[in-house]
């Protein structure tokens, strides 16, 4: 999907496909959007199929829909490829679990991940970095959003105990997992995808925890550390484990690569941004800030009314799916003035919600924030310039925002 | 893939094992009849199933499928045909 808005154009909010795959692939969805702010804050569609839902887009409705499990549960799935079939890991799956039980899964992981924790892998961080970048020195054309898929990997692989040798292979099935019809990804049906990114997936954290146990090793990964905690007094099942293990490869691994891409994009479309980040590198963590806003790599999650729910103006019906768009949220004008523009000195950049929001706000965030701002360090640092050398592709998925193609071209910087 | 171009037709499987495939599928997805030519997702089948089958197909079968051959194969038919092909490979 495009990131900066084409020019405004009438939107037929009745006939909208909100799940049309062409919108993100190659289409404009924030005119849309728009429009649903203004005209239509709370919208209704029905799918060819009969499969209906509902949809919030300003901030402070996404933010409550998000944030209140007791009017909109997690319990039914949280994903909109599931729309309408129960999620078969729901009330396992941490993420699609709703407090208390959600809260006792979750903070012994999040103990593991908080902005103080992850502050000591920076200088680990900075060295794969600068091994990710190192070869577009030369100036030869250099795909970054296809490299950067591999990033998180690279960045989270130790922290989680996956050796280097899988990680290519995991990359694979994660991306399979957010875009099973985009061509890069698919094998067979989009249903087929879903099925054998997920199985593979689960299959590999639960021979991991199989050999951890066969072995006797311990580490302080957090795979590992998943076999420890003790929810309500009870160690999780293999089941929970592999399903929670699954949950944070994906995290992990879908979405911070299309953030870096994306605020890069911008950057190259942007030379005065560019020159402002450079001479003055202590705007880089409010540049990361406008960078997740501006992409908002993950574009929306699903929640289940529990009652009849008023919102937006309209009443969405008890067990009525409503999807929160994240992107939407991010571009209201209401909070953002000027939303379609990209400001790294923005005043309020950090209210936005790419990280989502309440109970369920990415538990990796700080991790996120610490790569993505060493990223931008050394991007900044290293390069004076940076060009497009190529057309921009863009990721076929109604769930993910992202890139599968942005072949830059970089010029060292002169003067460091 | 190992399928070329100039290979000869698979011998399909014995109707026998096609219908005891049909009826594992059947149970696994929530007691219902199954016909040779079912798609599996279309019955509502999903990895957490698909799973299991794989499981109970090792075990009763002696023959460990390929997760992705299963996921394509998508009929009992052609799951019967896998294990064929299995069998007839040890």
């Amino acid at each position: 999907m495009r990131l900066t808005p084409g020019p405004a154009r009438a939107v037929d909010l009745g006939g909208v496909d909100l799940f049309d795959l062409d919108l993100y692939g190659s289409g404009d969805p924030h005119p849309v959007w728009d429009a649903m702010r203004a005209k239509a804050p709370l919208h209704h569609q029905v799918l060819p199929d009969g499969r209906e839902f509902w949809s919030v887009t300003r901030h402070e409705d996404v933010c409550r829909v998000l944030g209140d499990h007791r009017e909109f549960t997690s319990e039914r799935g949280t994903v909109p490829t599931h729309l309408g079939q129960d999620d078969v890991a729901a009330g396992v799956l941490m993420t699609s679990t709703d407090p208390p039980r959600h809260t006792e899964v979750r903070r012994p992981l999040g103990s593991k991940l908080t902005a103080r924790a992850v502050k000591s892998w920076e200088d680990s961080i900075r060295g794969t970095i600068r091994r990710f970048l190192e070869p577009a020195l030369d100036g030869e054309p250099f795909d970054l959003a296809e490299r950067a898929l591999l990033l998180p990997a690279m960045v989270t692989g130790p922290l989680l105990g996956i050796p280097e040798k899988d990680w290519a292979e995991l990359v694979q099935l994660t991306a399979m997992v957010t875009a099973p019809s985009d061509p890069h990804f698919r094998l067979g049906s989009e249903a087929a995808t879903l099925a054998i990114s997920h199985h593979e997936l689960v299959t590999y954290v639960k021979e991991w925890v199989n050999h951890r146990r066969a072995t006797g090793d311990e580490d302080d990964s957090l795979l590992h550390h998943l076999m420890s905690v003790r929810p309500g007094g009870a160690p999780l099942t293999d089941e929970e484990i592999a399903l929670d293990g699954y949950s944070i490869l994906l995290g992990a691994n879908v979405t911070t690569p299309h953030t870096v891409s994306g605020t890069v994009q911008a950057l190259i479309e942007r030379p005065e941004q560019f020159a402002k980040a450079q001479a003055d590198p202590g705007l880089i963590p409010n540049l990361v800030e406008e960078g997740l806003r501006w992409t908002s790599a993950a574009c929306n999650f699903m929640r289940y009314a529990v009652d009849d729910v008023q919102i937006g103006g309209g009443t969405i019906p008890a067990r009525g799916a409503v999807v929160a768009w994240i992107g939407s949220a991010n571009r209201d004008e209401s909070l953002f003035p000027d939303p379609h523009t990209f400001d790294i000195t923005r005043a309020n950049a950090k209210r936005q919600v790419a990280f989502g929001f309440g109970p369920h706000f990415c538990i990796g965030a700080p991790l996120a924030r610490l790569t993505l701002r060493v990223f931008f360090e050394e991007l900044l640092q290293t390069f004076g310039s940076i060009e497009l050398a190529g057309e921009p592709e863009h990721l076929r998925s109604y769930f993910i925002a992202g890139m599968t193609h942005l072949p830059i071209a970089a010029q060292k910087r002169l003067t460091p | 893939m190992e399928s070329s171009e100039g290979q000869v037709a698979l011998s399909s499987a014995p109707a026998s094992l096609v219908q005891e495939i049909s009826a594992l599928w059947g149970e696994q997805l929530g007691a219902r009849e199954v016909g040779p030519e079912d798609d599996f997702f279309a019955l509502g089948g999903n990895s957490l199933t698909g799973i299991k089958i794989i499981d109970r197909v090792a075990q009763d079968y002696g023959v460990k499928l390929s997760v992705r051959d299963f996921y394509l194969a998508q009929t009992p038919t052609r799951v019967a045909e896998l294990i064929e092909q299995g069998r007839a490979g040890r």
